[in-house]
């Protein structure tokens, strides 16, 4: 079996332990290891220099803080590697539209990890919306907050926003794709309540689709410390022939820890990390487009940015006048 | 001497409301009135109560203290006009009424009368959301950062022609959404403005999603559904800064049956499993604050508020745009 040669940069994202699990673990893969530019030890082999990690790689997953996308991103381009760029893509639309063209410059593909379109829960609803058997989709209210992450994910500068720069891609992405229409119009209520961050975190966005379906997504990091796990990812879809609710991360046990002093949700769902990473390699190895492009990455940026000037302007936002 | 009840509809409202008046302590049901004679004969029967033959004869009895008007919404005005007018205290359900003029010339009718106009915004006397208004006000949440407030039902109309008739009813904005415009306003007061979006297929699906945002806080999201064809549902989460609540409707029955024949017949609303329902509660209240001379919970201005803000969240729909909250006169 033909595996790809996959290395790990930066350990900044919160999300980079499980990526590096999965880069491990996945049968199509060989972990090539991680730079990390704090130096800190981690699993797996580290790379003192970026450009030994690109040596060592066919492809890397950029998992750096927002604002250092771009930079990892054109480098492991002009190294001739792909690139899985953790989400959002970038903070501006300049650093993605940059992203883009270099790596298109380079020969490589460029995609994005947004896991929620790997959810069988999610791949039911687009098959039930593809067959029609939920006729013309009119709404769909989608909720992903979570808990507050830390790290730099409060710093206006490396996050590039707060918890709507966080979260709404996921919703964002995976709506452009189970409807098949493109967001024009944003809505966005932003604040910050819970934290003391210079940035919003708590939002709301309310948005309208070419079609003239219109949703919302609620992406605040409004979860408190106590809530039995990260937060979660929802959508109750509205069709003129049926509703339907999903529930992305359901499926878990509820798990009343003595020892810890916790109530906590151990998942037990398919790993959508690994669904993901594996569709991203299974389509380089084929030399197909990735699931989920840079471009597709831009369109949920265009959604972030809109909703920024929109809470700015305390107006809807169209996406024409940022994108 | 009890309060002497009569009733003006026999719907799912006037039906909740004559039920919840019998055996009521200091309260009579007297009599019920519909659109004919026919349509009041049943529950007149079932209740062991007179049928009126028409509003007019049922404003015009002198054995009726209380007239509780729970005809379709776009008679409401003619309907508690009449009863302020024939010197009767007045209950109505909610909304007040489809439109602003109309809510206005009942308050101002019920004033000039010199009788009290309440307004039934039942959710007040649900118990999951009073006690939820008390941990907001105990300052056990903290202060309110964000809420989210759903309503929804299997499609009304079906069995309700006037429902489908926005002109009539307001649809699903009025007949759900108001219900959870009225309950943010108990518990948050008024908010500074208000984004609506809605599906409103004439006679067919009735959809709609509203963002409220406060003076800094909370932001607010409400929904309201008629495409909710499992059955009613109610749900709602409040983050204030020191915690958070989480209720739905689905998750807290506390009695199912099942039957080998297929699942236990269920309403449009489920059987409440409260010794008193909300509805009785409310009256109770009413029935009591009457007899001590006191004003309603929520008397027509608060109702005409209420009705307001569902309106803004119409507007805002139709116009694609916020619409600033101001509270009218």
């Amino acid at each position: 079996m033909k595996r790809l040669r996959v290395g790990l940069v930066s350990w900044a994202h919160v999300h980079a332990a499980g990526l590096a699990r999965t880069l491990a673990t996945l049968p199509q893969v060989e972990f090539t290891g991680s730079f990390d530019e704090t130096g800190a030890a981690h699993d797996g082999p580290a790379h003192p220099t970026l450009d030994g990690l690109l040596r060592a790689s066919e492809a890397v997953v950029v998992a750096s803080t927002n604002a250092a996308h771009r930079r990892d991103t054109e480098i492991a381009a002009k190294a001739g590697v792909h690139v899985l760029c953790e989400k959002p893509l970038a903070t501006t639309i300049a650093d993605a539209l940059a992203m883009i063209d270099a790596c298109r410059a380079a020969g490589v593909q460029l995609g994005v990890a947004l896991p929620v379109r790997s959810s069988p829960a999610v791949a039911a609803l687009k098959e039930a919306i593809d067959r029609g058997t939920l006729g013309r989709i009119r709404a769909v209210r989608g909720t992903n907050p979570g808990q507050y992450p830390g790290r730099w994910f409060g710093d206006p500068i490396e996050a590039g926003g707060g918890a709507a720069m966080d979260h709404t891609v996921h919703l964002a992405d995976a709506l452009r794709w189970l409807l098949d229409d493109e967001f024009v119009r944003v809505h966005a209520e932003l604040g910050s309540f819970l934290y003391g961050l210079p940035v919003e975190d708590c939002g709301l966005l309310t948005l309208d689709l070419a079609s003239g379906a219109f949703a919302s997504i609620d992406c605040g990091w409004s979860r408190p410390a106590t809530y039995p796990t990260w937060g979660g990812v929802t959508m109750h879809v509205v069709g003129e022939r049926g509703t339907v609710d999903v529930d992305v991360f359901r499926q878990s046990l509820t798990h009343y820890d003595d020892a810890a002093g916790v109530t906590k949700l151990v998942g037990w769902g398919d790993d959508l990390n690994a669904l993901m990473v594996g569709g991203f390699v299974d389509a380089v190895l084929a030399g197909r487009p990735v699931p989920i492009s840079g471009a597709d990455g831009l369109r949920s940026l265009e959604v972030v940015v809109a909703a920024y000037r929109s809470a700015e302007l305390g107006r809807p936002v169209a996406i024409s006048e940022v994108a | 001497m009890p309060l002497r009840i009569g009733v003006i509809g026999t719907g799912f409202a006037g039906s909740t409301h004559a039920r919840a008046a019998v055996g009521l302590p200091g309260a009579e049901l007297r009599a019920i009135a519909a659109a004919t004679i026919a349509e009041a004969e049943p529950l007149a029967t079932e209740l062991g109560v007179r049928v009126s033959p028409d509003v007019p004869a049922l404003c015009a009895s002198e054995d009726i203290d209380l007239v509780v008007v729970a005809s379709p919404t776009y008679l409401h005005a003619e309907h508690v006009i009449a009863a302020a007018r024939a010197g009767k205290q007045v209950f109505c359900e909610k909304p007040i009424a489809r439109t602003l003029d109309d809510a206005r010339a009942m308050v101002r009718a019920c004033d000039q009368a010199g009788v009290r106009l309440a307004i039934g915004h039942v959710v007040r006397f649900f118990p999951e959301y009073r006690r939820a208004k008390e941990l907001l006000d105990a300052g056990t949440l903290g202060r309110a950062a964000v809420a989210t407030l759903t309503r929804g039902t299997l499609s009304v109309g079906a069995t309700r022609a006037w429902y489908l008739d926005a002109a009539k009813s307001g649809g699903v904005v009025l007949d759900l959404m108001l219900h959870d415009l009225d309950v943010l306003r108990w518990w948050f007061g008024e908010p500074a403005r208000v984004y609506g979006k809605r599906v409103a297929d004439r006679g067919g699906l009735e959809y709609a999603l509203a963002s409220v945002r406060y003076d800094d806080r909370p932001i607010v999201q409400l929904e309201a559904s008629w495409a909710e064809h499992a059955g009613f549902r109610t749900s709602f989460e409040l983050r204030g800064d020191r915690g958070m609540l989480f209720h739905d409707s689905r998750a807290v029955v506390p009695f199912v049956v099942q039957s080998p024949s297929g699942a236990a017949g269920g309403g449009v609303i489920p059987a409440p499993t409260l010794r008193e329902t909300p509805y009785r509660r409310q009256l109770r209240d009413l029935v009591e604050r009457l007899a001590r001379g006191e004003p309603p919970l929520v008397d027509g201005r608060e109702g005409l508020r209420s009705l307001a803000l569902g309106l803004a969240v119409i507007e805002s729909a139709d116009r694609n745009d916020v619409v600033p909250w101001t509270v009218p006169a």
